[in-house]
């Protein structure tokens, strides 16, 4: 197989901008979300209504156990049951889910997100839980840290389904499939996308270097934790949808000493209780995953 | 699975009384039960606790989950009591191939690494622990998984199985290996016909070819004299058996089982059970969904793959 260089597949992945599936109220709402002034809350459950398929799934996650809520039967109620953050991070993963066309999705549409939403809620916890200041923004991070599978799948449809069947035969991480097939991996096409859409550089930094954390230049701790959070989904059936043959001491992962020096409270944590935590929260989080992102 | 539909008839349940899930008290019980016994229920799973203590808080007349509370910490028979909640929770842990991950990580990476180490120093031979075997279940379980390998990665290996438990009648329901529908229920038709032979109208019973893989012994697993001979173990099964231990004698039987393992042996233990704070010279290594305990080869200084 010959391997597909990243420089030769650039101009397509910058292309994906242009893709005209991005849903109308995208643009004024992130305008809307990241403008200096104050967020008129009026008017983003205003644009959050007329899009029928993000007010949908608002409701759906406003009223999921897993966001502590319950009983929310109106937009207004779910965007501020939800937050600010949280809608726009519903925003982008359904923006996501529109710029892949249905019949392209090499790795089934499903698992895809019940690996990025298990990885978002996971890590999030996993941010609240040792302390990390900002939860929400380790959702998004967790969320968004596959970008680059959606963009090898739209810029080498050709190719991506012999990566996806390389590494399930050979048990192992994606990652390493598209390295043999491609030449290249879903971290680097993953940062060409997120660069492009202007993605704040923590986040950049996630999507680059989440299977690679010992080469992180900042040493910051959110790519440490999407990375052990993404692991702890592949570990708990909420993967690339084929079993991986690993095990991981978790204690012993360079992520994790990075963790450990940011946040020592880490060093007791009881990460079996931690896992099954994960695992009691699974049946939701399909439920969850299944209702916003199944086609 | 009856657990499963005892779940389900639990949920419905709850369902109609959401209050009662919502009962502080039933989180204070998990802590209590995770703290003393190591088995957590997680919160989404408190309705499989609080279906297991109604059948006890309609046993000792408690009306309400605080009310049951009492009876297991400041009531004269708490410990009697507590003990017969654990019978509760545990009840029905006990069919062959009751866990699949846990061998699904014995095939796909335990045993490739163990077969590596031990075949560089030229040895061929596997040795496995069933700690508190109960019924048998589990070594048998067990034989027929090394057998179905002998003929892949085992191949040219010979392996065995010590099954111990401290309960007589076990033991000897467990030599004798009769089982019926709930036992092997999730063995195959497969594995049936060539492991097992008819006993009567409804039940099988293990073959030779099992029976003379597995060395069935009573141990007492807090006998320190018994316990320091049982060396050079590659891998310990002990799920549900340690639950019933204080804290003390829990890390007392888990170095014990330190020091029975090889450099690089694992340990497992029930689905919902942890090690927390028992034993840190355990390594705590995560596999696709099941949870394994490390003894790192010396020498080992982390970088995650075991």
């Amino acid at each position: 197989m010959k391997a597909q260089r990243l420089e030769e597949i650039r101009p397509r992945i910058q292309a994906l901008e242009a893709m005209p599936a991005v849903p109308a109220i995208v643009l004024p709402l992130t305008a809307m979300l990241h403008s200096p002034d104050q967020v008129d809350v009026e008017k983003v459950i205003d644009l959050v209504s007329y899009d029928g398929t993000i007010a949908a799934h608002c409701l759906r996650m406003a009223n999921s156990p897993l966001f502590g809520r319950r009983n929310t039967e109106t937009v207004r109620s779910a965007v501020f049951a939800l937050g600010l953050k949280r809608i726009e991070a519903i925003l982008l993963g359904c923006c996501l889910n529109r710029i892949v066309p249905p019949d392209k999705w090499a790795l089934d549409a499903v698992t895809f997100w019940r690996h990025s939403l298990g990885c978002a809620l996971v890590s999030r916890k996993m941010a609240k839980l040792i302390g990390y200041p900002d939860p929400e923004k380790a959702y998004l991070a967790g969320l968004l840290h596959d970008l680059g599978i959606l963009v090898n799948i739209i810029a080498c449809s050709e190719d991506y389904p012999r990566c996806i069947q390389a590494a399930r035969e050979a048990h192992v991480a994606l990652h390493r499939g598209e390295e043999e097939h491609l030449g290249f991996t879903h971290c680097q096409s993953g940062k060409i996308l997120a660069e492009q859409w202007h993605f704040s550089s923590d986040v950049i930094e996630v999507i680059e270097f989440h299977h690679d954390v010992a080469a992180v230049p900042t040493c910051g701790p959110l790519v440490s934790l999407v990375h052990l959070s993404d692991l702890l989904c592949r570990l708990r059936d909420l993967g690339y949808g084929y079993y991986e043959a690993m095990g991981m001491d978790l204690a012993g992962d360079a992520a994790w000493a990075t963790l450990v020096g940011h946040y020592p409270a880490l060093a007791t944590m009881d990460l079996a209780r931690f896992t099954m935590d994960i695992d009691g929260a699974m049946e939701e989080i399909v439920a969850v995953v299944d209702a916003v992102f199944k086609p | 699975m009856a657990d499963l539909a005892s779940a389900k008839s639990a949920k419905s349940k709850t369902e109609s009384g959401a209050e009662d899930l919502r009962d502080p008290a039933y989180l204070k019980i998990r802590d209590m039960i995770y703290q003393i016994s190591g088995i957590y229920q997680s919160e989404e799973k408190l309705y499989l606790l609080a279906s297991r203590c109604a059948r006890r808080m309609s046993a000792v007349h408690a009306k309400t989950p605080a009310e049951y509370l009492e009876h297991l910490t400041v009531r004269g028979n708490r410990e009697a009591e507590l003990r017969l909640l654990l019978n509760e929770i545990t009840i029905g842990e006990t069919y062959m191939f009751r866990s699949p991950p846990q061998l699904e990580a014995l095939r796909s990476v335990i045993l490739p690494q163990i077969l590596k180490a031990k075949s560089a120093m030229g040895f061929k031979r596997l040795h496995l622990w069933s700690a508190g075997c109960s019924t048998g279940e589990e070594p048998y379980t067990l034989a027929m998984f090394l057998l179905e390998e002998s003929e892949k990665m085992l191949a040219g290996w010979t392996f065995d199985i010590l099954a111990t438990d401290l309960n007589d009648n076990s033991l000897a329901a467990a030599k004798a290996g009769i089982y019926g529908e709930y036992a092997l229920r999730s063995t195959s038709e497969a594995l049936r016909r060539k492991y097992f032979k008819p006993h009567d109208e409804k039940r099988l019973q293990a073959g030779e070819q099992l029976k003379s893989l597995i060395r069935f012994e009573r141990v007492n697993l807090n006998d320190d004299s018994k316990m320091t001979f049982l060396k050079g173990m590659d891998i310990i099964f002990c799920c549900n058996v340690l639950i019933y231990f204080d804290l003390g004698s829990k890390r007392k039987v888990m170095q014990h089982f330190y020091s029975n393992l090889l450099p690089g042996g694992y340990m497992f233990m029930g689905h919902a059970e942890s090690l927390y704070q028992v034993d840190d010279r355990f390594h705590l290594v995560h596999f696709p969904g099941a949870i394994g305990y490390w003894k790192p080869p010396v020498g080992y200084t982390g970088g995650g793959k075991p």
